[in-house]
């Protein structure tokens, strides 16, 4: 097998792919941000009664809590927010679909790339 | 105190980016792109380590 | 120990220096995870109750032993700069390093915008003066990190063995200062986990809680970074990575005794501080000083170790050409992969001025459980092509393929409890990494010389 001799990549084009992956980090990690989808999901049950019983905090939270500054209404909006688990199947199914189709193609091209590299590098000798 | 230090903080951040953006520049300018990428990979093994059984 | 770092172009080649032993190995490790015993780890709390985040600190505790046992015995063996890249790129292949040394490079630098955000915010609580933001306290730690990175890897670590060392200990002295012994003195876990409360959302929470457990040891498999600048690779990496396992599973058991004994759940699962907090309450000024200051310590070492991983990672990434060439320049004096360092500071510093700290450490959560998948599969290629005997290796773990095995399941896990709560995050992250394979194996590829990847005197993989 002959070997292959890359291109040789000008300048510009040094400049460019620099630019394309640093314009493609941050929108991944700044546009979920922009969107509100980043964070947890998680809302207040707002309860009626404000007090350590109804929050379900023994003496020894209470005391705990006013130790920290807080009091039954400072620390209802803490308390309260909840995380609320319900499995959504069709985000999850299209979840696994995305990582699985990920790791496939990411073995399979690998694959190809990785025999080119073998064929060259023991062939040589 | 703090308010002190924080713009101590903004004084010690500019002073180093500016040393490293010229040393950046001095290393750049004397020495050729050559030298400054010549690392390779896996050089000092091929010396130090045998990988034969 | 004198290094003399004068002008050293030895013929016509610059490269990293071997310098580094056993404890920097150690102090890069433990350096880059301790913080999360400071903050993050707590968030499980928050997930899936105080009981849950015990659950998770062992199980995970598991799957980080299963990551340091596999890691061990790879890097021990493919000893580059890169560490999980150049293991990619001899075992799997080409496109796999490239999204490798991307889940690296992000993982670390999320993890040192995290430490970042941390320390501002730390100080200005410490302050409580009006006004007081946390943006001059974030650039005076990266842009300081990164001039120290930039000077030389031997004063970077030797610094990080410092400070973690003291972060450490204050750990240590804060357990045994609240007679760990005796309940009801200082310490009520009996009063504060209860059955009622213990799993607030019952066994769902446990699994959602995998997401910040991950955060007691995320960083641990970075000692791998290290492996150029390491005098002898074989030896010092497994050594020092172990070391640092079970000095952080020690962390994390007496971190979750304390903090679990102190605060209720619902606290213990927002604060930013949990043992600056725990401190506080035990009504020590000296221990609040000093749990404050390792706070600090801590995010510092951490931040530390990731500018110090990250750069080499992105470094590896320009020598293949993977990336343009230019980025694999290291500096003729100090040795240092500084253009990357260089690189990776403005983008650290641009989103530790816009993310918050929970979406920080999201992002790097995310980064690193892609990251563990692929070292399970990775293990196993790697056994396949070269059967032991083959090759010469450092260390070889034991019970091949269980940790293999476990690693996988755990990761599946884990992925599961991203999901619950963080999923639209989790599949934007993916599709980028997708779309930005595309573009390497398509496009920049062409650029890159194909046998000279292969850089270890190795025979022939099996089945090629």
């Amino acid at each position: 097998m002959s070997r292959y001799t890359p291109p040789v990549q000008s300048k510009a084009g040094q400049v460019f792919d620099i630019v394309v992956v640093v314009v493609a980090i941050f929108v991944a990690l700044w546009l979920p941000l922009k969107l509100g989808l980043a964070g947890a999901a998680k809302s207040i049950d707002a309860l009626e009664t404000k007090t350590w019983e109804a929050l379900g905090q023994n003496p020894t939270m209470a005391s705990i809590w006013e130790k920290l500054g807080y009091t039954p209404e400072t620390a209802h909006d803490i308390i309260q927010n909840r995380f609320h688990y319900i499995i959504d199947w069709p985000t999850l199914i299209i979840m696994a679909a995305v990582l699985i189709g990920y790791f496939v193609f990411l073995f399979r091209a690998s694959d190809r790339e990785y025999r080119d590299v073998i064929n060259e590098k023991f062939e040589d000798k | 105190m703090w308010v002190a230090l924080s713009y101590a903080c903004w004084g010690i951040s500019i002073v180093l980016a500016l040393w490293m953006l010229y040393d950046w520049f001095k290393v750049d300018t004397t020495y050729s792109e050559e030298v400054l990428t010549s690392s390779r990979e896996g050089e000092l093994e091929a010396v130090s380590e045998k990988h034969r059984i | 120990m004198t290094i003399a770092l004068e002008p050293a172009v030895h013929g016509d080649r610059v490269s990293l220096l071997r310098v580094l032993g056993p404890a920097h190995v150690w102090a890069l490790g433990v350096g880059i995870v301790l913080v999360g015993e400071f903050t993050g780890w707590n968030f499980s709390a928050d997930k899936g109750g105080a009981l849950a985040a015990l659950i998770v600190c062992w199980i995970v505790g598991l799957l980080y032993t299963s990551v340091a046992m596999i890691d061990s015995e790879v890097t021990s063996t493919v000893a580059a700069a890169g560490g999980q890249y150049a293991q990619a790129k001899h075992i799997v292949g080409p496109l796999m390093a490239f999204n490798v040394a991307l889940f690296l490079v992000f993982a670390y630098t999320m993890l040192e915008v995290s430490d970042a955000i941390l320390l501002g915010d730390t100080i200005v609580a410490k302050a409580g003066v009006d006004g007081l933001t946390h943006n001059s306290f974030i650039a005076a730690t990266i842009v300081v990190l990164a001039w120290l990175n930039y000077r030389g890897v031997l004063m970077t670590l030797n610094v990080n063995f410092i400070i973690t060392a003291i972060a450490y200990i204050s750990i240590v002295i804060l357990f045994f200062s609240v007679s760990p012994w005796t309940q009801g003195a200082v310490l009520k876990l009996n009063e504060l986990v209860t059955p009622g409360n213990a799993l607030p959302y019952g066994w769902i929470g446990v699994i959602a809680a995998f997401q910040f457990g991950i955060w007691y040891y995320l960083g641990i498999e970075g000692t791998t970074q290290a492996a150029e600048e390491v005098r002898s690779p074989a030896r010092s990496l497994p050594y020092g990575t172990m070391a640092g396992m079970i000095t952080l599973l020690i962390a994390a058991a007496m971190t979750w005794y304390v903090c679990a004994s102190l605060m209720p759940w619902e606290y213990l699962g927002i604060t930013y501080y949990p043992l600056w907090d725990a401190g506080k309450l035990t009504g020590s000024p000296l221990l609040e000083n000093l749990l404050f200051i390792a706070t600090l310590l801590a995010a510092i070492a951490s931040a530390n170790g990731c500018i110090n991983d990250a750069a080499r990672a992105w470094f590896s990434l320009g020598r293949d050409r993977y990336l343009p060439s230019w980025f694999s320049a290291v500096h003729p004096r100090y040795r240092t992969p500084y253009r990357s360092i260089l690189f990776l500071l403005p983008i650290a510093l641009a989103f530790a001025f816009i993310a918050d700290l929970n979406q920080a450490i999201t992002f790097s959560i995310l980064s690193g459980v892609l990251q563990y998948t692929f070292m399970s599969i990775n293990i196993m290629m790697f056994r396949k092509k070269w059967p032991l005997g083959s090759i010469r290796r450092g260390y070889t773990h034991p019970f091949h393929p269980l940790p293999a095995i476990v690693l996988f399941c755990l990761c599946v896990v884990t992925f599961f409890a991203i999901f619950l709560g963080f999923g639209s995050q989790l599949i934007a992250m993916v599709a980028f990494y997708f779309l930005i394979s595309l573009w390497f194996h398509f496009y920049r590829y062409k650029f890159v010389r194909r046998g000279d990847q292969f850089t270890m005197p190795w025979p022939k993989p099996q089945g090629y």
